[in-house]
Order: structure tokens, then sequence, then C-alpha cells
């Protein structure tokens, strides 16, 4: 067998020696760590380049595209189509005499309002049913498993199935609200008009609430239950446990189920398409529907890239104040 | 050395998965076959394969179109590859087709779709073929009307089947509040004033209770075509002559949807019906719950057909056919639709798809098809013999030859969209506001909807 001359503790059996760490006098060889580093690169090149080509260069081509004139007579040509500058964008941001704007507008305020209502709800949720689920009761499998369902419907199943409960004269959230509990003496119009932004916001709660607690419980059952018994002898009461034990310990979980939450409830899609159509109306209108209507069904795929941009750009800005605000969750630990 | 070799497999295999998921993404186009193509065109029979794109039509959208095509098949020897498209991603894949270049031979196309399509450039101008089937005369203008682009000369289409939209009523309903038929929906005045009556004489059918009227909202494709006749009936009009400007801002405009407006005032609209999509407010009609409806032809034909089961039996045996209400000009108008064939310019058979729309345009298929789905045909001639059926058939006919289509510009699905969105928004909003709209909160809002098409019609060809 081939002994090489840089490597004088190399074993007759035993794993292959590019794995095994070389260890001189000064630590692991250089040799060695770039060889290891090399085999690393190859194994990540392929779902590398799958991102490029995918992922980064797509994205490139739309933020490219947002600077065309695109429309119904010049899409054809995509990338050859006449160069329009930041029109788009002024159009879009600034010019109310242009209808894009207003539907901008409208679409923006709304998303916003159902991204901060679905994850405030989304969140506390998911964190109180976990937090009543946490405890060893009879039956206690079957209600978290029964829990789970909402999740495992699929979005497309859940709008429609909304779209029936909500309807104003047949629907049974009507039918409980008016006829069965009374706590209403009219029955509102959800589908259409200022209710309809509930309309959609309800079900996403209703819908991302299973997942949310399945991560809560998961951490909350990785907290020691003597840490809770301390502080009770302690005399700490039930809330101030919470606040001072739970809370923190929850942190990187509440972090990461925010950061996502949040970026998916800005690109929903198909839940306000499936309950109300391509055109949701002014209240229920989202980025993501007003993007899709204008870009495939008006051919106006420059604004349509435009306002991806633009809601890309805002996405970024809260990633970042994100990573600001939760940073420290996500340091290592100091040895 | 062992590293490399190991490196390179699991990298090697990556690639390939990673080409093969994208070549799998990236493939479903349909090609013709290119089959060896005998030159004459004529008699002589062609060892052809077309490919034909049709939209769900009929309840078994690929046999029904297969076995109508089996005697053109048997005659020319031209084999027919009927491949079914969704309504909802029809739109999509024929301009991707169209802008592209590789699709089908030939394929089905809403009327209201044709100009835009005409307008990429990739279908074939017909012009010079359509003299062998009678030209455009064997057609009713507003039905060839669908065929032209605005702007560029040439025939881009055929028209294959239309449709149109007539008053669907309860004659038990009418004849229990005591309306006649033929004059309950003569014009606007006496529609309102039988919607009224209805409302208060008959509240119930069989102890069920039964809405007026009611049509769907903004959820419905078709909310336009609903709304549009009564537009026109006001005297105003989509756009401008010159298509060039909306003019769905006049003030005959707003009288037009005023009318509806004062229906949902007068309560006799049953507002919740703004919440469902066009299907489900048909259903509703059909189950009992609506004694008066605006629907197209198709809804005519399942009154027969026993396995068709939202029909509730009351309804089932009283429905009754008017063409809409004449309005303030003195006359009525309705929505001509249906669906037209186009020949792609792309495909390598050009004449083999000629003989094919020709044997689609022969009477006798007109009528089979046409009926298999309740629509009308195309052809005039076709299209008497229908009406002859009986007379709810005949009333639509009447309708049909009243019909009117919209301007033929390749951004109508744009100002169409436009327009749905304005329309939608009026109804709700006269729907939380007890129908109380004032005239001007009417026309603001069409002001915003002839801005954002006047913004639509003003895209350059750059």
């Amino acid at each position: 067998m081939v002994v090489p001359s840089l490597e004088p503790d190399v074993r007759v059996s035993g794993p292959p020696p590019a794995l095994e760490p070389v260890v001189g006098r000064r630590g692991p060889s250089r040799r060695w760590r770039a060889r290891r580093h090399r085999l690393a690169y190859r194994f990540i090149a392929p779902a590398l380049i799958f991102m490029l080509v995918i992922h980064v260069l797509p994205t490139l081509g739309g933020v490219a595209l947002s600077f065309k004139n695109l429309n119904t007579f010049t899409f054809s040509r995509l990338f050859g189509a006449p160069w329009n500058g930041l029109e788009n964008y002024r159009a879009i941001l600034f010019d109310s005499a242009n209808p894009l704007h207003d539907g901008f507008v409208d679409a923006a305020r709304n998303s916003l309002i159902y991204t901060s209502t679905t994850v405030a709800g989304t969140l506390t949720g998911g964190l109180g049913i976990a937090l009543l689920l946490n405890r060893k009761m009879r039956g206690i499998k079957v209600v978290r498993t029964l829990m789970l369902l909402p999740w495992i419907v699929p979005s497309f199943v859940v709008a429609s199935l909304w779209q029936f409960m909500w309807q104003s004269d047949d629907g049974i959230v009507n039918k409980v609200l008016v006829d069965y509990l009374h706590l209403l003496g009219h029955r509102p119009v959800w589908l259409i008009g200022d209710n309809s932004i509930w309309a959609i916001v309800i079900p996403s709660v209703w819908r991302g609430l299973p997942f949310a607690m399945l991560i809560f419980l998961a951490g909350l059952q990785a907290i020691p239950a003597e840490l809770h018994e301390a502080a009770a002898i302690d005399g700490a009461g039930a809330w101030q446990r919470f606040g001072r034990i739970t809370l923190p310990l929850l942190k990187p979980l509440i972090a990461v189920q925010l950061l996502f939450n949040v970026i998916y409830a800005m690109y929903q899609y198909s839940i306000p398409v499936v309950m109300m159509g391509t055109n949701p109306g002014p209240h229920a209108d989202l980025m993501m529907t007003l993007i899709v209507r204008q870009s495939f069904t008006n051919n106006l795929f420059g604004f349509g890239s435009a306002a991806s941009v633009l809601l890309m750009l805002v996405m970024l800005v809260w990633v970042a104040i994100w990573y600001r605000g939760f940073r420290k969750e996500f340091e290592a630990a100091p040895a | 050395m062992v590293p490399r070799r190991i490196a390179v497999a699991p990298a090697a295999i990556a690639l390939v998965v990673t080409a093969a998921m994208a070549v799998a993404a990236c493939g479903g186009s349909s090609k013709s076959d290119s089959s060896s193509n005998n030159a004459a065109s004529g008699p002589a029979k062609q060892n052809v394969t077309l490919t034909m794109w049709t939209m769900p039509n009929s309840p078994n959208p690929t046999g029904d179109l297969q076995k109508l095509l089996e005697p053109f098949t048997a005659q020319t020897g031209i084999k027919v590859n009927v491949q079914v498209v969704g309504w909802d991603v029809q739109l999509d894949r024929i301009r991707n087709a169209a802008v592209s270049g590789s699709g089908p031979d030939v394929t089905q196309a809403g009327t209201t779709q044709v100009p835009f399509f005409a307008a990429l450039g990739g279908f074939s101008d017909i012009s010079g073929k359509v003299a062998q089937i009678g030209g455009s005369g064997g057609y009713n203008p507003a039905v060839w009307n669908t065929t032209k682009l605005s702007g560029k000369n040439g025939t881009w289409a055929l028209p294959w089947f239309t449709e149109a939209r007539a008053v669907y009523y309860r004659k038990d309903v009418l004849k229990k509040a005591g309306l006649d038929p033929a004059t309950a929906f003569k014009d606007w005045d006496t529609f309102r004033a039988s919607l009224k009556a209805i409302k208060q004489k008959v509240p119930s059918v069989g102890g069920k209770a039964i809405e007026p009227f009611g049509q769907p909202g903004s959820k419905a494709f078709d909310l336009v075509h609903d709304m549009m006749p009564f537009v026109w009936a006001a005297g105003g009009s989509e756009l401008s002559s010159d298509h060039k400007t909306s003019t769905i801002n006049s003030p005959q405009a707003v009288e037009g949807m005023k009318f509806m407006t004062q229906l949902i005032q007068d309560g006799t609209f049953d507002t919740s019906q703004l919440e469902r999509d066009g299907t489900q407010v048909e259903n509703q009609f059909k189950g009992g719950k609506l004694a008066v409806w605006i629907g197209g032809p198709w809804v005519l034909a399942t009154v027969g057909r026993k396995d068709d089961d939202t029909w509730s039996s009351a309804a089932r045996k009283n429905v009754g056919i008017a063409p809409l209400p004449a309005g303030p000009v003195g006359k009525a108008f309705t929505f001509l639709g249906g669906s037209d064939l186009m020949v792609f310019k792309s495909s390598k058979h050009q004449d083999a798809d000629w003989q094919l729309l020709k044997y689609m345009a022969s009477d006798k298929v007109q009528s089979q098809y046409a009926q298999l789905l309740g629509m009308f045909p195309a052809k005039q001639s076709a299209q008497t013999q229908f009406g002859e059926q009986d007379a709810n058939h005949q009333e639509f006919l009447d309708a049909v030859r009243e019909g009117r289509t919209y301007a033929p510009i390749a951004q109508w699905a744009e100002v169409e969209n436009a327009y749905k969105g304005s329309f939608g928004q009026i109804l709700s909003d006269a729907a939380s506001h007890g129908g109380n709209v004032s005239d001007a909160t009417l026309k603001s809002q069409l002001d915003k909807a002839a801005k954002q098409a006047d913004g639509l019609l003003a895209q350059s060809t750059g």
C-alpha cells in the first residue's frame, strides 16, 4: 500500500485517510482542511447551481423586467420590450392619476392588516393552545391529533369551505351568530364589503394555529418542570412564571415562527383567490392577488414585476429588522 | 484519490436529477404530429393528424367531440387529436402557444378573446377561404364581429357556437302573482313592477322561501355580460365608436347601472347572490330559490336531463324564457357570446385545418354540437331550425338575433376586467347601503373604471 509521506499517522485499516483529521503538532494540517472543504464544496455545488438557475437568475430577470414597458402589445418581446426606466415604480408609488396606484395602495394596506392580524392571531392562539395542551391528562394525545387537522387540509379546500360558511343567508357562521346564539340582530355580510378582510383573516388563522401550536408545544415540553417548581416554591405566580421562564425560553421559537409567518402572510394568494375570485374587492385585495391579476389578466407584466420587487424589498427590510431584534437568540453560546 | 471519486458520483447524480426535473417541468406543450402530408388538399384522403384544443363545453368533452369528428375522419382521412384545456388555464396556454410558435393546429377560443389572440400575431387569416362556406353572410353581424380585430383587416376565427342571455322565470310564480309572461318583462318599468309584485304576493313556493331576482357579483366571470345589456338598453356603450376611449361613465351608462341599484333598493334583488359565482347562482334558480334570473341557454338544455339533480321539481316543470326588457331607448339588447375556432399560423397543415373548420361549420354538425352543449349554432341557417324546438328555444333565438358583442380590441379582456371590478363594487356598495346610491356616487365609480380603461386602451405598441 502506498503510504503518502505527508501523513505519518495513517492507519492500515479504518476510515479513509481524508476523513480522519491528520493531527500534527499544530492541529489539523492546512492541506487536510483544504481537501475536506473541497469535498464539501463539491457536495454543495449541485444545490448551489440549482438555486442559481431556478431562483437567483429568474429573480434578476424579474427585476430587469420591472424596468421595461410591458403591455398587451409588447409583452411577447419580453426582454426586448422598450425600456421604461423607473416609470413603473413612479406610477405605482406616486402617480395618483394612474389607476394602478389606487390598486397598489389598497392592496398594500390590506396586506399589512392581513399580515399583522393573522400573525398575531396565529402566534397567540398557537401559544395559548399549546399551554393548554401541555399537560398529562386522559385523551390528551387524541386532542393533540385532532388539533392538527386544520393544518392538514389544503388551503384550496379551506378557502372553498369557508366561502360556503361565510355566505350571508345560508352560511353556518351567520346561522350560529344570528339564529342559534342570537348574538347579532342582523346577518352581517362577510364575502363582500368591509368585512371581507376578516373573511380571509379568520380561515388563515384557523389554518395556521396547528403548526404554531405544534412548535410551541415542543418548546414547552423542553422546559424542565424543575424550573417552574423552583419558581413556584419561591412564590412566583402563574403569570410571573410565564413571563420570566416560559416566554424567554420560547423566544427562539417565537422568532422563527414570526419570521416565516410574516413572509407567508405577505405572499398569501390561494385563500383570497379561491374564496373571492381574482378580484377580491378593495378591502380584501392582497399584494399577490393584485400582482397576478395585473400581470396575467391585464398583461401588465412591467407593473407586476415592479410591484413584486417592491414587495421583496419590504420583506428584506422586515428580515433585517427581525434579525436585529432576534440576533441574540441565534448566536452560538460562548463555549 | 478516493475522495475525488466519491465527490464526483453524488455531484453527477444530483445534476442528472436536477436536469430531469427541469426537463419535466418545462415540457408539456403539445406538438402536432408531422405525419406525411399529401400535396393535394382536395378530395384525396390525407394521412394527417391534427391537434385541436377545446374547452370543457359538454359533459364528456373529449369523447363528445371525437364522436362528432368520426364522419370527418372517415371522409377525409384527417385524424384529430382532441385535447381538453380547462377554462381557468386556457388563456395562458393559448397565449403561450401563440407567442412561442409551438402548440396545437386548431384551438377553440372565447368570442371576447379572439381579438387579443389575433393581436399576438400567431393565428392565420382565413378571410380568403370563408367564401367557400357562404362568407360572412351566413352569420349574424354581431357573431361575425367576433372574428375581427380592430385596426387589422382580416378574419381571424370562424364562429363555432353562440350563446345569448335571456330572462329565466318561474311560470308558476308569475301565475300566482297574477302576471302575464308576455308583458311582465316588456320594459324596465314593468320588469321592476313585476318583481315587486312577486315579492309581495309570492314569498314562498311549496313552503320554501323564494326571492324575486338575483345575479352573481364580481366572483362571476360573466358579470360584465350580465350588466352591459342594461347599459346598452339605456343608450350607453362600453367604448367610443372609434374604440379609443371608454364611455362607461356616460350618463346613459349611469342610468343603466342605476336600474340595478334600484332593484336592490326595491328589495327585489337578493343581495346574498352577489357573494356567489355564476354557477352557484345558476343552481339557486334551478333549486327553486330565485323566481327570475338572467342566464344563458345551457341551463335550458339541462331541464330535460334526468341526471341533473340541481333542479327542484317545481323549477324544472315551470321554466319560462323571456327576452331582456327594453330600455329607455325603446329596444332591448342582450350579450352575445360563445366560442370561435382559430387556426395557428405555426400549424404545418393549414389546408387540413381549414377542412376541419369547414366541417365544423356545416349545418348538420353545427346543430348536433350545439344541441349537445345547450348552446346555439353560430351559423344562421342552423340557428333557425334550432329555435323551432319549442317556445322557450324560440325566445332564445329571438334574443340571439337582437344580440350585441363588444368592440373587437386586443385589450378587451383587460378593459372587461376593469369594468368587472367597477360593476362588482357598485353592486356590493349598493347592497351594503340598501340600494341607496346617489347618481353622483355611481358616476364617480364609473369614472374610475373609465380612467382605468382609458389607460389600458392607451397602451402603445412600443
